[in-house]
């Protein structure tokens, strides 16, 4: 599938605000049960105008994905069948409501108001993330992303931006629960990487339709693709297929793993064993997710594969061959 | 409930690419038009079409055999791009089962192509919306045209009458008619859509000749030489 960079910059951006509000919320939530966990002020209000800019900056990116920007209202219109429809209503919804609550807290409201605010916009924070992964997980034509994998990667990747951006905050404003943000960022940065590892061998084991079934052929007849209709490339296999990205995905990929998981890890395990709580490693720590995180959901486009690639013989092979007097199933090929 | 649809006849389909180039030349002046094109008399000439000719070849050499396959869109009766459009442009009709596009809602976010497993949706890079096969929707219902134009631009100009036009869910059309005495079948049919469109499959026709037809004391030798091998 062709990466939409607008696409993920909206996950980017998205993810670093709904992540980040989780946290900060999070801390202000605890104090209903009477813990000492409130952030100052003047760091709520900076985290809640991050969380803001960037839904907001998310939200223009996103519409340049569109053919018509203008017309973007539309689609609230098919909430009842439509994951795009419900992204679209929540995470409009959860800007909005964002800010309301941000001005609660300014204007310090009263505290029921505050935390009535606060827990809608974490509600409808998480459903729009997961709308969003829900646009690819349930999409059954593309094998590699109709699993569960992809929404809990997508999930706990806004958990990772938003934990070790929240991490930064704790340095500067309430350095004693800087060992207790390392922990969840090494939490989550490590389940973002067994999940992504899932991902990545999952591609390897699912079985996949072969273009004799969607010729609706026998298993046992090869058939070659001679001509597609048209000389040079067309929609289908430029949006579905994308060749240079696939070219490319065998060096972007462990850049991607070394980015987004290994060069956090090792600089969050560091600082954590070693107690030296350096500013620099938490910074580059959170600007090597970002960047991983980007080069990540780049890969995750390209290892799409759209089964209508078959019909011009551009889908990863598999089929059955005859052997010994039954018929077995080739393994997949797939190129990294 | 009513089904409209095309049934290709892969044994007599010759890939002639004139339904789809009588498809683009209807549809681009049409209701639904343009289908446009960038490039056309470049090195890389691209465009819109509502239906792409795929030329296969099966078995293995010596033993091929090539078919070629006109797809379009299916007009799928369980439609998976009709549920995932955000803004309800794409929908499908209750009275004749046509899915269609209506351009002043798309908003062109492509994701009704990504939920297609046929590749029959086509986004215009010009309009910025996306566009499909719709049956030539504004011929067959065209009081102006005779009754027997009143069919898909496709289907009209097939040299091999390959191509056939109704409602499959009527059993007295011609289309029902086909697909049950000839087998027709779908694409991906395991894919849970339920496509509209069918294909007849192709068949090997063979010629049996007795032996004693052949001898040369037969009356008949000529006529049977002349019927099946100088192909009278």
């Amino acid at each position: 599938m062709h990466p939409p960079i607008s696409l993920i910059w909206f996950f980017l951006t998205a993810g670093v605000s709904i992540g980040l509000f989780t946290f900060t919320y999070f801390m202000e939530f605890l104090t209903l049960f009477g813990k000492n966990t409130a952030m100052p002020k003047q760091a709520v209000i900076i985290s809640l105008v991050i969380s803001l800019v960037l839904i907001g900056l998310g939200a223009i990116g996103a519409s340049f994905h569109l053919g018509h920007k203008m017309r973007a209202w539309k689609a609230i219109r098919r909430f009842h069948t439509s994951w795009l429809s419900r992204e679209a209503v929540f995470s409009g919804a959860y800007g909005f409501v964002l800010f309301l609550y941000g001005l609660a807290y300014y204007f310090n409201a009263n505290l029921f108001i505050q935390h009535s605010l606060g827990i809608l916009t974490f509600v409808l924070g998480w459903l729009s993330a997961f709308s969003t992964a829900m646009i690819y997980a349930s999409n059954k034509f593309v094998l590699e992303w109709n699993t569960s994998l992809t929404v809990l990667y997508y999930l706990n990747m806004y958990l990772m931006l938003g934990s070790s951006a929240f991490l930064s905050l704790t340095y500067f404003y309430r350095p004693e629960f800087i060992p207790t943000y390392l922990f969840l960022t090494f939490l989550f940065v490590s389940l973002g990487l067994a999940f992504r590892i899932a991902f990545n061998i999952r591609q390897f084991i699912i079985p996949r339709p072969t273009i004799n079934e969607a010729l609706n052929l026998p298993h046992n007849r090869p058939i070659r693709v001679l001509d597609t209709g048209t000389t040079t490339n067309n929609y289908c296999t430029q949006e579905f297929y994308y060749k240079k990205g696939k070219d490319l995905l065998g060096s972007v990929l462990p850049v991607a793993y070394i980015l987004t998981f290994i060069v956090p890890l090792f600089l969050i395990l560091y600082a954590w064993i070693t107690g030296n709580y350096n500013y620099n490693f938490f910074k580059i720590a959170f600007a090597s997710l970002v960047l991983g995180s980007f080069l990540e959901r780049w890969c995750f486009f390209v290892e799409g594969n759209h089964v209508q690639n078959l019909f011009y013989g551009l889908y990863p092979e598999e089929g059955y061959r005859l052997r010994k007097g039954y018929m077995e199933r080739k393994k997949t090929v797939i190129r990294l | 409930m009513a089904q409209f649809a095309l049934v290709i006849d892969l044994n007599t389909c010759v890939g002639c690419h004139a339904c789809a180039t009588n498809c683009k030349e209807w549809n681009t002046q049409a209701a639904f038009g343009p289908l446009s094109d960038f490039d056309p008399y470049g090195k890389e000439p691209q465009g819109v079409w509502y239906n792409r000719i795929m030329t296969y070849e099966m078995g293995e050499f010596p033993n091929t055999q090539v078919f070629h396959l006109p797809k379009s869109c299916l007009h799928c009766q369980d439609a998976p791009c009709v549920p995932v459009c955000p803004t309800g442009a794409s929908y499908k009709r209750e009275q004749d089962g046509i899915v269609l596009v209506n351009y002043d809602d798309c908003i062109g976010c492509k994701l009704c192509s990504w939920s297609c497993p046929y590749g029959c949706r086509e986004f215009d890079e010009a309009d910025k919306v996306m566009k499909k096969c719709t049956l030539c929707i504004d011929r067959i219902y065209d009081e102006s045209l005779p009754p027997e134009h009143r069919k898909p631009a496709c289907v009209l100009t097939c040299p091999a009458r390959a191509r056939f036009f109704g409602d499959i869910e009527d059993p007295n059309s011609e289309v029902y008619k086909v697909i049950k005495e000839r087998n027709g079948f779908v694409l991906f049919s395991d894919a849970g859509t339920n496509p509209g469109n069918h294909y007849l499959p192709r068949t090997e026709t063979k010629v049996h000749v007795d032996e004693h037809l052949l001898k040369h004391d037969n009356p008949l030798f000529l006529e049977v030489l002349r019927r099946h091998h100088v192909g009278g």
